[in-house]
Protein backbone atom coordinates (compact mmCIF):
# COMPACT_ATOMS: atom_id res chain seq x y z
CA UNK A 1 0.00 0.00 0.00
CA UNK A 2 1.41 3.25 -0.68
CA UNK A 3 0.63 5.92 1.88
CA UNK A 4 -0.86 9.40 0.51
CA UNK A 5 1.83 12.32 0.60
CA UNK A 6 1.21 14.59 3.12
CA UNK A 7 0.94 18.20 3.66
CA UNK A 8 1.71 18.79 -0.40
CA UNK A 9 1.33 22.64 -0.22
CA UNK A 10 5.15 24.18 0.10
CA UNK A 11 5.45 26.02 3.32
CA UNK A 12 4.92 29.73 3.74
CA UNK A 13 6.19 31.02 6.77
CA UNK A 14 3.54 31.75 9.22
CA UNK A 15 0.12 30.86 10.82
CA UNK A 16 -0.84 28.34 8.30
CA UNK A 17 2.41 26.88 7.05
CA UNK A 18 3.59 23.77 9.12
CA UNK A 19 0.01 22.72 10.18
CA UNK A 20 -3.30 24.27 9.08
CA UNK A 21 -4.98 27.04 11.00
CA UNK A 22 -7.08 26.76 13.64
CA UNK A 23 -6.32 23.48 15.48
CA UNK A 24 -2.14 24.60 14.87
CA UNK A 25 -0.97 23.02 17.54
CA UNK A 26 -2.00 19.64 16.26
CA UNK A 27 0.59 17.77 13.84
CA UNK A 28 -2.51 15.27 12.56
CA UNK A 29 -4.72 17.99 10.81
CA UNK A 30 -2.89 16.53 7.74
CA UNK A 31 -3.19 13.27 7.61
CA UNK A 32 -6.20 10.99 6.40
CA UNK A 33 -8.80 9.82 8.40
CA UNK A 34 -8.05 6.50 8.73
CA UNK A 35 -4.25 7.60 9.94
CA UNK A 36 -5.69 9.78 12.05
CA UNK A 37 -7.70 7.39 13.49
CA UNK A 38 -4.81 5.07 14.13
CA UNK A 39 -2.81 7.36 16.01
CA UNK A 40 -5.30 10.06 17.40
CA UNK A 41 -4.76 8.53 20.94
CA UNK A 42 -1.53 8.07 20.87
CA UNK A 43 0.54 10.72 22.90
CA UNK A 44 3.48 10.81 20.81
CA UNK A 45 2.07 11.71 17.89
CA UNK A 46 0.12 14.77 18.73
CA UNK A 47 0.31 17.26 21.35
CA UNK A 48 -2.87 17.57 22.18
CA UNK A 49 -3.08 13.94 22.94
CA UNK A 50 0.25 13.68 25.13
CA UNK A 51 -2.11 15.98 27.72
CA UNK A 52 -4.66 13.16 28.15
CA UNK A 53 -3.30 9.87 27.06
CA UNK A 54 -0.05 7.68 28.61
CA UNK A 55 2.56 6.03 27.14
CA UNK A 56 5.21 3.22 28.99
CA UNK A 57 8.54 2.21 27.52
CA UNK A 58 9.78 -1.50 28.50
CA UNK A 59 13.41 -1.94 28.84
CA UNK A 60 13.80 -4.96 27.31
CA UNK A 61 16.44 -4.72 24.75
CA UNK A 62 19.98 -4.33 26.05
CA UNK A 63 22.02 -4.73 22.83
CA UNK A 64 22.67 -2.87 20.58
CA UNK A 65 23.98 -3.67 16.92
CA UNK A 66 25.76 -0.29 15.90
CA UNK A 67 27.38 2.91 17.90
CA UNK A 68 26.06 6.01 17.91
CA UNK A 69 28.24 9.05 18.78
CA UNK A 70 25.28 10.80 20.62
CA UNK A 71 25.57 7.28 22.86
CA UNK A 72 26.75 5.95 25.60
CA UNK A 73 25.97 2.95 27.00
CA UNK A 74 27.72 2.88 30.25
CA UNK A 75 25.42 5.26 32.42
CA UNK A 76 22.49 4.80 33.86
CA UNK A 77 22.17 8.48 35.70
CA UNK A 78 19.00 8.48 37.60
CA UNK A 79 19.04 12.38 37.33
CA UNK A 80 18.95 12.27 33.47
CA UNK A 81 16.01 11.74 31.47
CA UNK A 82 17.13 11.07 27.97
CA UNK A 83 16.70 8.02 25.48
CA UNK A 84 19.08 4.97 25.79
CA UNK A 85 18.91 5.49 29.55
CA UNK A 86 17.30 3.01 32.23
CA UNK A 87 17.12 1.70 35.63
CA UNK A 88 15.85 -1.93 35.48
CA UNK A 89 16.18 -4.44 32.58
CA UNK A 90 13.61 -6.37 32.22
CA UNK A 91 12.52 -9.84 31.27
CA UNK A 92 9.46 -10.42 28.49
CA UNK A 93 7.41 -11.81 30.92
CA UNK A 94 8.42 -9.22 33.51
CA UNK A 95 8.04 -6.46 31.04
CA UNK A 96 4.44 -8.10 30.15
CA UNK A 97 3.68 -7.82 33.90
CA UNK A 98 4.71 -4.35 33.75
CA UNK A 99 2.65 -3.57 30.90
CA UNK A 100 -0.18 -4.36 32.32
CA UNK A 101 0.27 -3.30 36.05
CA UNK A 102 0.44 0.00 34.34
CA UNK A 103 -2.35 -0.03 31.85
CA UNK A 104 -4.85 -0.87 35.26
CA UNK A 105 -3.55 1.85 37.63
CA UNK A 106 -2.90 4.31 34.77
CA UNK A 107 -6.13 3.53 32.37
CA UNK A 108 -5.13 6.16 30.09
CA UNK A 109 -2.07 4.51 29.38
CA UNK A 110 -3.04 3.46 25.49
CA UNK A 111 0.43 2.37 23.89
CA UNK A 112 3.71 0.34 25.25
CA UNK A 113 6.61 0.53 23.05
CA UNK A 114 10.31 -0.74 23.55
CA UNK A 115 12.89 1.75 22.68
CA UNK A 116 15.83 0.08 24.36
CA UNK A 117 17.97 0.39 26.00
CA UNK A 118 19.75 -1.00 23.00
CA UNK A 119 18.17 -1.70 19.95
CA UNK A 120 14.95 -3.74 20.05
CA UNK A 121 15.74 -5.81 16.68
CA UNK A 122 19.01 -6.42 17.75
CA UNK A 123 17.65 -8.42 20.38
CA UNK A 124 14.08 -9.93 18.34
CA UNK A 125 13.30 -12.40 21.14
CA UNK A 126 13.22 -10.19 23.82
CA UNK A 127 11.25 -7.60 21.57
CA UNK A 128 9.32 -10.22 19.68
CA UNK A 129 8.24 -12.73 23.18
CA UNK A 130 6.81 -9.48 24.75
CA UNK A 131 5.03 -8.14 21.69
CA UNK A 132 3.52 -11.72 21.39
CA UNK A 133 2.04 -11.80 25.36
CA UNK A 134 0.65 -8.64 24.82
CA UNK A 135 -0.98 -9.11 21.15
CA UNK A 136 -3.12 -12.26 23.14
CA UNK A 137 -3.28 -10.65 26.44
CA UNK A 138 -3.70 -6.75 26.35
CA UNK A 139 -5.69 -6.75 22.65
CA UNK A 140 -6.36 -2.79 23.86
CA UNK A 141 -2.63 -1.78 24.11
CA UNK A 142 -1.09 -0.27 20.98
CA UNK A 143 2.24 -1.46 20.56
CA UNK A 144 5.14 0.47 18.90
CA UNK A 145 9.09 0.06 18.59
CA UNK A 146 11.37 2.58 17.80
CA UNK A 147 14.66 1.10 16.32
CA UNK A 148 18.09 1.97 14.24
CA UNK A 149 16.97 0.73 11.37
CA UNK A 150 19.90 -1.84 10.46
CA UNK A 151 18.10 -5.26 11.31
CA UNK A 152 14.76 -4.15 10.22
CA UNK A 153 14.65 -5.58 6.86
CA UNK A 154 15.05 -9.00 8.34
CA UNK A 155 12.22 -7.56 11.07
CA UNK A 156 9.46 -6.30 8.65
CA UNK A 157 7.22 -10.09 8.68
CA UNK A 158 7.73 -10.79 12.37
CA UNK A 159 6.13 -7.14 13.35
CA UNK A 160 3.39 -7.57 10.86
CA UNK A 161 1.94 -10.34 12.60
CA UNK A 162 1.36 -8.21 16.10
CA UNK A 163 -0.54 -5.25 17.28
CA UNK A 164 2.06 -2.53 16.12
CA UNK A 165 0.82 -0.66 13.81
CA UNK A 166 3.82 2.25 14.32
CA UNK A 167 7.38 1.59 14.06
CA UNK A 168 10.19 4.30 14.34
CA UNK A 169 13.03 4.52 12.41
CA UNK A 170 15.89 7.05 13.66
CA UNK A 171 17.30 8.48 10.48
CA UNK A 172 20.10 11.18 10.53
CA UNK A 173 21.22 10.91 7.47
CA UNK A 174 20.96 9.17 3.30
CA UNK A 175 24.60 10.24 3.22
CA UNK A 176 27.74 8.00 4.15
CA UNK A 177 29.69 10.31 4.31
CA UNK A 178 27.74 12.54 6.91
CA UNK A 179 26.76 9.22 8.70
CA UNK A 180 30.62 8.37 9.05
CA UNK A 181 30.31 11.33 11.27
CA UNK A 182 27.74 9.78 13.41
CA UNK A 183 27.84 6.45 13.07
CA UNK A 184 31.29 4.96 14.37
CA UNK A 185 30.47 1.47 13.32
CA UNK A 186 28.27 -0.83 13.04
CA UNK A 187 28.12 -4.89 13.56
CA UNK A 188 26.61 -6.21 10.19
CA UNK A 189 27.13 -10.29 9.12
CA UNK A 190 29.33 -10.98 12.56
CA UNK A 191 32.28 -8.40 11.61
CA UNK A 192 32.19 -4.48 12.88
CA UNK A 193 32.35 -2.43 10.02
CA UNK A 194 33.82 1.15 10.72
CA UNK A 195 33.36 4.34 8.58
CA UNK A 196 31.68 5.17 5.48
CA UNK A 197 31.31 1.79 4.92
CA UNK A 198 29.42 0.83 7.73
CA UNK A 199 26.91 3.92 7.30
CA UNK A 200 26.31 3.12 4.17
CA UNK A 201 24.60 -0.42 5.20
CA UNK A 202 23.09 1.34 8.00
CA UNK A 203 21.60 3.66 5.46
CA UNK A 204 20.67 1.17 2.65
CA UNK A 205 18.82 -0.97 5.64
CA UNK A 206 16.86 2.11 6.54
CA UNK A 207 15.96 2.72 3.09
CA UNK A 208 15.14 -0.75 2.81
CA UNK A 209 13.09 -1.36 6.11
CA UNK A 210 11.32 2.07 5.44
CA UNK A 211 9.82 0.49 2.12
CA UNK A 212 9.08 -2.46 3.45
CA UNK A 213 6.78 -1.10 6.50
CA UNK A 214 5.20 0.95 3.82
CA UNK A 215 4.15 -1.98 1.64
CA UNK A 216 3.07 -3.43 4.47
CA UNK A 217 0.71 -0.87 5.45
CA UNK A 218 2.26 0.05 8.71
CA UNK A 219 3.10 3.32 9.99
CA UNK A 220 6.30 4.70 10.13
CA UNK A 221 7.57 8.10 11.68
CA UNK A 222 11.31 8.98 11.49
CA UNK A 223 13.35 10.69 14.13
CA UNK A 224 16.27 12.52 13.49
CA UNK A 225 19.11 14.00 15.73
CA UNK A 226 19.81 17.13 14.91
CA UNK A 227 23.65 18.02 14.96
CA UNK A 228 24.60 21.18 14.31
CA UNK A 229 27.46 21.09 11.68
CA UNK A 230 26.98 17.63 11.26
CA UNK A 231 23.74 16.85 9.20
CA UNK A 232 22.03 20.37 10.05
CA UNK A 233 22.00 21.07 6.82
CA UNK A 234 21.56 17.53 5.44
CA UNK A 235 18.30 17.03 7.24
CA UNK A 236 15.84 18.92 4.83
CA UNK A 237 16.88 16.27 2.36
CA UNK A 238 16.35 13.61 4.91
CA UNK A 239 13.11 15.09 5.01
CA UNK A 240 12.23 15.09 1.29
CA UNK A 241 13.07 11.58 0.79
CA UNK A 242 11.33 9.79 3.57
CA UNK A 243 7.98 11.55 2.97
CA UNK A 244 8.27 10.32 -0.42
CA UNK A 245 8.83 7.02 0.96
CA UNK A 246 5.57 6.79 2.70
CA UNK A 247 6.65 7.71 6.42
CA UNK A 248 3.88 10.03 7.81
CA UNK A 249 5.95 11.97 10.61
CA UNK A 250 9.01 13.29 10.80
CA UNK A 251 10.34 14.56 14.45
CA UNK A 252 13.60 16.13 14.55
CA UNK A 253 14.85 16.52 18.12
CA UNK A 254 17.83 18.55 19.64
CA UNK A 255 21.46 16.54 20.03
CA UNK A 256 21.82 16.08 23.69
CA UNK A 257 25.56 16.25 24.59
CA UNK A 258 26.98 16.92 28.32
CA UNK A 259 30.40 15.78 29.13
CA UNK A 260 29.31 14.42 31.59
CA UNK A 261 27.42 11.96 29.49
CA UNK A 262 30.71 10.17 28.35
CA UNK A 263 29.58 10.27 24.46
CA UNK A 264 31.43 11.06 21.52
CA UNK A 265 30.00 14.72 20.94
CA UNK A 266 29.67 15.18 25.16
CA UNK A 267 33.27 15.05 25.17
CA UNK A 268 34.64 16.29 22.09
CA UNK A 269 32.75 19.50 22.78
CA UNK A 270 29.83 19.35 19.65
CA UNK A 271 26.99 21.66 20.82
CA UNK A 272 23.68 20.95 20.87
CA UNK A 273 21.06 23.30 18.30
CA UNK A 274 19.63 25.97 19.55
CA UNK A 275 16.16 26.29 19.98
CA UNK A 276 15.83 29.17 17.32
CA UNK A 277 17.98 26.76 14.87
CA UNK A 278 16.02 23.76 15.67
CA UNK A 279 12.72 25.82 14.55
CA UNK A 280 14.68 26.99 11.51
CA UNK A 281 15.56 23.69 10.32
CA UNK A 282 11.77 22.09 11.38
CA UNK A 283 10.33 24.94 9.94
CA UNK A 284 12.13 24.24 6.14
CA UNK A 285 11.52 20.81 6.57
CA UNK A 286 7.92 21.25 7.34
CA UNK A 287 7.22 22.55 3.47
CA UNK A 288 7.91 18.83 2.68
CA UNK A 289 6.82 16.80 5.36
CA UNK A 290 4.21 16.63 8.58
CA UNK A 291 6.70 17.80 11.71
CA UNK A 292 6.36 16.88 14.86
CA UNK A 293 7.03 19.57 17.34
CA UNK A 294 6.79 18.00 20.84
CA UNK A 295 8.82 15.25 21.78
CA UNK A 296 10.45 15.14 24.82
CA UNK A 297 13.00 12.44 23.99
CA UNK A 298 11.92 9.93 26.84
CA UNK A 299 13.83 7.21 28.38
CA UNK A 300 13.74 3.75 27.35
CA UNK A 301 12.40 3.10 30.67
CA UNK A 302 9.72 5.76 30.84
CA UNK A 303 5.92 5.67 32.37
CA UNK A 304 3.20 8.24 32.34
CA UNK A 305 2.74 11.31 30.21
CA UNK A 306 5.04 12.46 27.98
CA UNK A 307 7.60 14.62 29.81
CA UNK A 308 6.66 13.07 33.35
CA UNK A 309 8.01 9.96 34.81
CA UNK A 310 6.18 7.51 37.47
CA UNK A 311 8.29 4.98 36.85
CA UNK A 312 9.28 4.61 40.45
CA UNK A 313 5.85 3.52 41.23
CA UNK A 314 6.47 0.46 38.78
CA UNK A 315 9.52 -1.36 40.10
CA UNK A 316 9.88 -5.14 39.49
CA UNK A 317 9.27 -5.32 43.27
CA UNK A 318 6.10 -3.39 44.04
CA UNK A 319 4.79 -5.52 40.91
CA UNK A 320 5.56 -8.76 42.20
CA UNK A 321 2.76 -7.85 44.61
CA UNK A 322 0.21 -6.38 42.30
CA UNK A 323 -2.73 -8.60 41.77
CA UNK A 324 -4.57 -7.44 38.23
CA UNK A 325 -7.61 -8.35 36.64
CA UNK A 326 -7.32 -7.59 33.36
CA UNK A 327 -10.36 -8.54 31.82
CA UNK A 328 -11.97 -6.12 34.57
CA UNK A 329 -9.22 -3.09 33.81
CA UNK A 330 -9.69 -3.45 30.21
CA UNK A 331 -13.22 -2.86 30.91
CA UNK A 332 -12.70 0.22 32.97
CA UNK A 333 -10.31 1.51 30.45
CA UNK A 334 -12.27 1.41 27.52
CA UNK A 335 -15.07 3.41 29.43
CA UNK A 336 -12.16 6.12 29.94
CA UNK A 337 -10.84 6.38 27.10
CA UNK A 338 -14.58 7.20 25.40
CA UNK A 339 -14.91 9.75 27.58
CA UNK A 340 -11.25 11.20 26.87
CA UNK A 341 -11.87 11.15 23.02
CA UNK A 342 -15.45 12.68 23.61
CA UNK A 343 -13.71 15.64 25.84
CA UNK A 344 -11.09 16.00 23.02
CA UNK A 345 -13.01 16.10 20.39
CA UNK A 346 -15.61 19.27 22.00
CA UNK A 347 -12.55 20.86 23.23
CA UNK A 348 -10.69 20.73 19.31
CA UNK A 349 -14.37 21.93 18.14
CA UNK A 350 -14.61 24.96 20.94
CA UNK A 351 -10.97 25.92 20.01
CA UNK A 352 -11.59 25.90 16.30
CA UNK A 353 -15.02 27.61 16.91
CA UNK A 354 -13.12 30.40 18.91
CA UNK A 355 -10.34 30.95 16.14
CA UNK A 356 -12.04 30.93 13.17
CA UNK A 357 -13.89 34.01 15.05
CA UNK A 358 -10.61 35.91 16.42
CA UNK A 359 -8.93 35.38 12.63
CA UNK A 360 -12.38 36.78 11.14
CA UNK A 361 -12.95 39.44 12.85
CA UNK A 362 -9.91 42.34 12.02
CA UNK A 363 -6.88 40.88 9.87
CA UNK A 364 -3.78 42.27 11.51
CA UNK A 365 -1.00 42.66 9.56
CA UNK A 366 1.73 42.62 12.26
CA UNK A 367 4.77 40.55 12.35
CA UNK A 368 4.66 37.14 14.32
CA UNK A 369 5.81 37.07 17.84
CA UNK A 370 6.76 33.67 20.06
CA UNK A 371 5.05 33.37 23.75
CA UNK A 372 5.84 31.03 26.38
CA UNK A 373 3.08 29.29 28.00
CA UNK A 374 3.46 27.12 31.31
CA UNK A 375 0.71 24.59 31.20
CA UNK A 376 0.78 21.13 33.07
CA UNK A 377 -1.89 20.03 30.15
CA UNK A 378 -5.66 19.96 29.40
CA UNK A 379 -4.84 23.13 27.06
CA UNK A 380 -4.46 25.98 29.58
CA UNK A 381 -2.60 27.91 31.38
CA UNK A 382 -2.06 26.63 34.99
CA UNK A 383 1.31 26.87 36.08
CA UNK A 384 3.43 29.17 38.08
CA UNK A 385 6.40 30.63 36.79
CA UNK A 386 8.86 29.14 39.24
CA UNK A 387 7.09 25.57 38.96
CA UNK A 388 7.17 25.28 35.52
CA UNK A 389 9.19 22.60 34.04
CA UNK A 390 9.00 23.21 31.08
CA UNK A 391 7.26 25.83 28.47
CA UNK A 392 5.08 24.96 25.48
CA UNK A 393 5.82 27.74 22.66
CA UNK A 394 3.69 29.21 20.72
CA UNK A 395 3.93 31.54 17.71
CA UNK A 396 1.05 34.26 17.40
CA UNK A 397 0.42 36.01 13.91
CA UNK A 398 -2.36 37.64 11.66
CA UNK A 399 -3.27 33.87 10.42
CA UNK A 400 -3.54 32.40 14.22
CA UNK A 401 -1.63 30.75 16.41
CA UNK A 402 0.49 27.65 16.33
CA UNK A 403 2.22 25.54 19.02
CA UNK A 404 6.01 25.77 17.59
CA UNK A 405 7.97 23.31 20.14
CA UNK A 406 8.76 22.80 24.03
CA UNK A 407 11.18 24.05 26.53
CA UNK A 408 12.46 22.12 29.33
CA UNK A 409 13.81 24.62 32.13
CA UNK A 410 15.93 21.86 33.72
CA UNK A 411 18.47 20.95 30.63
CA UNK A 412 18.02 17.39 30.82
CA UNK A 413 19.33 17.21 34.47
CA UNK A 414 17.35 17.44 37.52
CA UNK A 415 20.59 17.41 39.64
CA UNK A 416 21.77 20.34 42.12
CA UNK A 417 23.79 23.22 40.87
CA UNK A 418 27.18 20.86 40.41
CA UNK A 419 25.80 19.13 37.56
CA UNK A 420 25.96 22.12 35.66
CA UNK A 421 28.64 25.23 35.61
CA UNK A 422 26.38 26.59 38.90
CA UNK A 423 24.26 28.91 36.25
CA UNK A 424 21.10 29.60 38.67
CA UNK A 425 17.85 27.44 37.79
CA UNK A 426 15.92 31.19 36.95
CA UNK A 427 19.39 32.07 34.85
CA UNK A 428 19.11 28.70 32.98
CA UNK A 429 15.17 29.42 32.44
CA UNK A 430 15.32 32.89 30.75
CA UNK A 431 18.21 31.13 28.66
CA UNK A 432 15.48 28.47 27.62
CA UNK A 433 13.03 31.04 26.67
CA UNK A 434 15.31 33.17 23.72
CA UNK A 435 13.36 34.45 21.51
CA UNK A 436 10.06 34.76 23.29
CA UNK A 437 9.06 38.61 23.75
CA UNK A 438 6.06 37.16 26.29
CA UNK A 439 5.72 34.47 28.77
CA UNK A 440 2.20 33.46 30.09
CA UNK A 441 1.99 31.69 33.37
CA UNK A 442 -0.76 31.65 36.17
CA UNK A 443 1.35 33.23 38.49
CA UNK A 444 4.92 35.12 38.94
CA UNK A 445 7.22 36.14 41.69
CA UNK A 446 8.64 39.65 42.20
CA UNK A 447 12.60 38.49 41.37
CA UNK A 448 11.86 36.09 38.27
CA UNK A 449 9.37 39.31 36.72
CA UNK A 450 12.24 42.31 37.10
CA UNK A 451 15.02 39.07 35.42
CA UNK A 452 12.55 38.39 32.74
CA UNK A 453 11.82 41.85 32.08
CA UNK A 454 15.35 43.03 31.99
CA UNK A 455 16.06 40.20 29.76
CA UNK A 456 13.20 41.56 27.30
CA UNK A 457 10.16 38.85 28.03
CA UNK A 458 7.35 40.25 29.75
CA UNK A 459 5.77 38.52 32.16
CA UNK A 460 2.12 38.03 31.90
CA UNK A 461 -0.21 36.14 34.89
CA UNK A 462 -3.47 38.32 33.81
CA UNK A 463 -4.72 34.41 31.83
CA UNK A 464 -4.83 31.65 34.30
CA UNK A 465 -6.98 28.70 33.87
CA UNK A 466 -7.50 30.80 30.17
CA UNK A 467 -7.32 28.36 26.79
CA UNK A 468 -4.20 28.72 25.36
CA UNK A 469 -4.71 29.51 22.10
CA UNK A 470 -7.28 32.26 23.52
CA UNK A 471 -5.00 33.40 25.71
CA UNK A 472 -1.77 34.01 22.99
CA UNK A 473 -4.15 35.92 20.65
CA UNK A 474 -5.88 38.40 23.38
CA UNK A 475 -2.11 38.87 24.09
CA UNK A 476 -0.70 39.39 20.86
CA UNK A 477 -3.65 42.07 19.85
CA UNK A 478 -2.98 43.79 22.85
CA UNK A 479 0.67 43.98 21.85
CA UNK A 480 -0.61 45.10 18.08
CA UNK A 481 -2.83 47.66 19.65
CA UNK A 482 -0.12 49.04 22.05
CA UNK A 483 2.42 49.65 18.49
CA UNK A 484 4.56 47.06 19.95
CA UNK A 485 4.31 45.15 16.34
CA UNK A 486 6.24 46.53 13.53
CA UNK A 487 3.41 46.42 10.64
CA UNK A 488 4.81 43.57 7.85
CA UNK A 489 5.27 45.62 4.60
CA UNK A 490 2.99 43.36 2.10
CA UNK A 491 6.13 42.50 -0.18
CA UNK A 492 7.48 41.22 2.77
CA UNK A 493 4.65 39.24 3.85
CA UNK A 494 4.15 37.45 0.89
CA UNK A 495 8.13 36.12 0.45
CA UNK A 496 8.21 35.58 4.25
CA UNK B 1 43.52 -20.09 24.32
CA UNK B 2 40.28 -18.20 25.45
CA UNK B 3 39.26 -14.54 25.69
CA UNK B 4 37.80 -12.83 29.16
CA UNK B 5 35.79 -10.73 29.52
CA UNK B 6 36.47 -7.63 32.88
CA UNK B 7 34.38 -5.62 35.24
CA UNK B 8 34.17 -3.13 32.82
CA UNK B 9 31.06 -5.05 30.96
CA UNK B 10 28.02 -3.38 31.44
CA UNK B 11 25.95 -6.13 31.14
CA UNK B 12 24.32 -5.08 27.74
CA UNK B 13 23.94 -9.16 26.40
CA UNK B 14 25.26 -8.15 22.50
CA UNK B 15 27.76 -11.05 22.62
CA UNK B 16 25.99 -13.71 24.25
CA UNK B 17 23.88 -15.03 21.42
CA UNK B 18 26.60 -14.34 18.91
CA UNK B 19 29.06 -16.98 20.85
CA UNK B 20 29.46 -20.20 18.40
CA UNK B 21 30.56 -22.13 21.41
CA UNK B 22 28.27 -20.92 24.09
CA UNK B 23 31.23 -20.37 26.37
CA UNK B 24 29.77 -16.79 27.44
CA UNK B 25 27.16 -16.78 30.46
CA UNK B 26 26.11 -14.10 32.74
CA UNK B 27 27.33 -14.41 36.67
CA UNK B 28 26.55 -12.26 39.42
CA UNK B 29 28.26 -9.02 38.29
CA UNK B 30 28.84 -9.53 35.06
CA UNK B 31 29.15 -11.88 31.93
CA UNK B 32 31.96 -14.39 31.63
CA UNK B 33 33.52 -16.44 29.40
CA UNK B 34 34.22 -20.27 30.06
CA UNK B 35 38.15 -20.54 29.05
CA UNK B 36 36.93 -24.06 28.45
CA UNK B 37 34.72 -23.39 25.88
CA UNK B 38 36.04 -20.07 24.07
CA UNK B 39 37.92 -20.87 20.67
CA UNK B 40 38.48 -17.40 20.37
CA UNK B 41 35.88 -18.41 17.51
CA UNK B 42 38.39 -20.37 15.47
CA UNK B 43 36.91 -22.25 12.36
CA UNK B 44 33.57 -20.32 12.72
CA UNK B 45 34.34 -17.09 12.34
CA UNK B 46 37.14 -14.45 11.10
CA UNK B 47 37.17 -12.25 14.21
CA UNK B 48 36.23 -13.04 17.58
CA UNK B 49 32.01 -12.27 17.80
CA UNK B 50 31.93 -11.02 21.25
CA UNK B 51 34.84 -8.70 20.59
CA UNK B 52 33.14 -7.48 17.35
CA UNK B 53 30.17 -6.39 18.73
CA UNK B 54 31.43 -4.96 22.67
CA UNK B 55 30.35 -1.54 22.93
CA UNK B 56 33.10 -1.10 25.35
CA UNK B 57 36.73 -0.58 25.17
CA UNK B 58 38.64 -2.35 27.22
CA UNK B 59 35.82 -4.59 28.35
CA UNK B 60 37.32 -8.26 26.64
CA UNK B 61 40.79 -9.24 26.71
CA UNK B 62 42.83 -11.65 24.18
CA UNK B 63 44.78 -14.92 25.20
CA UNK B 64 47.67 -12.27 26.09
CA UNK B 65 45.62 -10.10 28.53
CA UNK B 66 45.70 -6.97 26.15
CA UNK B 67 42.39 -5.12 25.48
CA UNK B 68 41.21 -6.37 21.93
CA UNK B 69 39.64 -3.13 21.58
CA UNK B 70 41.88 -0.03 23.19
CA UNK B 71 40.49 2.86 24.39
CA UNK B 72 39.71 5.27 21.73
CA UNK B 73 39.32 2.25 19.13
CA UNK B 74 35.12 2.38 18.98
CA UNK B 75 33.96 5.43 20.13
CA UNK B 76 36.68 7.46 18.37
CA UNK B 77 37.50 9.98 21.68
CA UNK B 78 40.90 10.45 21.72
CA UNK B 79 41.84 8.66 25.03
CA UNK B 80 44.29 12.15 26.34
CA UNK B 81 40.87 14.08 25.22
CA UNK B 82 39.22 11.81 27.68
CA UNK B 83 41.55 12.03 30.70
CA UNK B 84 41.48 15.30 30.20
CA UNK B 85 37.71 15.87 30.16
CA UNK B 86 37.21 13.29 33.18
CA UNK B 87 39.64 15.55 35.44
CA UNK B 88 37.80 19.03 34.35
CA UNK B 89 34.61 17.40 35.44
CA UNK B 90 35.97 15.49 38.86
CA UNK B 91 37.81 19.38 39.47
CA UNK B 92 34.18 21.02 39.89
Amino acid sequence: MELPVLNDQPASKGGCSASSCGTTDDQLDHLTDEIRAKVQNHPCYSEDAHHYFARMHVAVAPACNIQCHYCNRKYDCANESRPGVVSELLTPDQAVKKTMAVAANIPQMTVLGIAGPGDPLANPEQTFETFRQLSQDAPDIKLCVSTNGLALPASVEELSKHNIDHVTITINCVDPEVGAKIYPWIFWENRRIKGIEGAKILIEQQQKGLEMLVAKGILVKVNSVMIPGVNDKHLAEVSRIVKSKGAFLHNVMPLIAEAEHGTFYGVMGQRGPTPDELMELQDSCSGDMNMMRHCRQCRADAVGMLGEDRGDEFTMDKIEDMEIDYQAAMEKRKVIHQAIEAEMNSKREAKSATLAKQVAEEKLTTRPVLMAVATSGQGVINVHFGHAKEFLIYEASPEGVRFISHRKTDLYCGGDETCGDGESVLQQTIRALAGCETVLCSKIGYEPWEMLEQAGIMPNGEHAMEPIEEAVMAVYKEMAKAGKLDEIKPEQRATA
Amino acid sequence: MALKIINTCVNCYACEPLCPSQAIYKAEAHFLINPRKCTECEGDFEEAQCASICPIEGAILDKFGLAINPPGSLTGIPPERMAEVMAELQAH
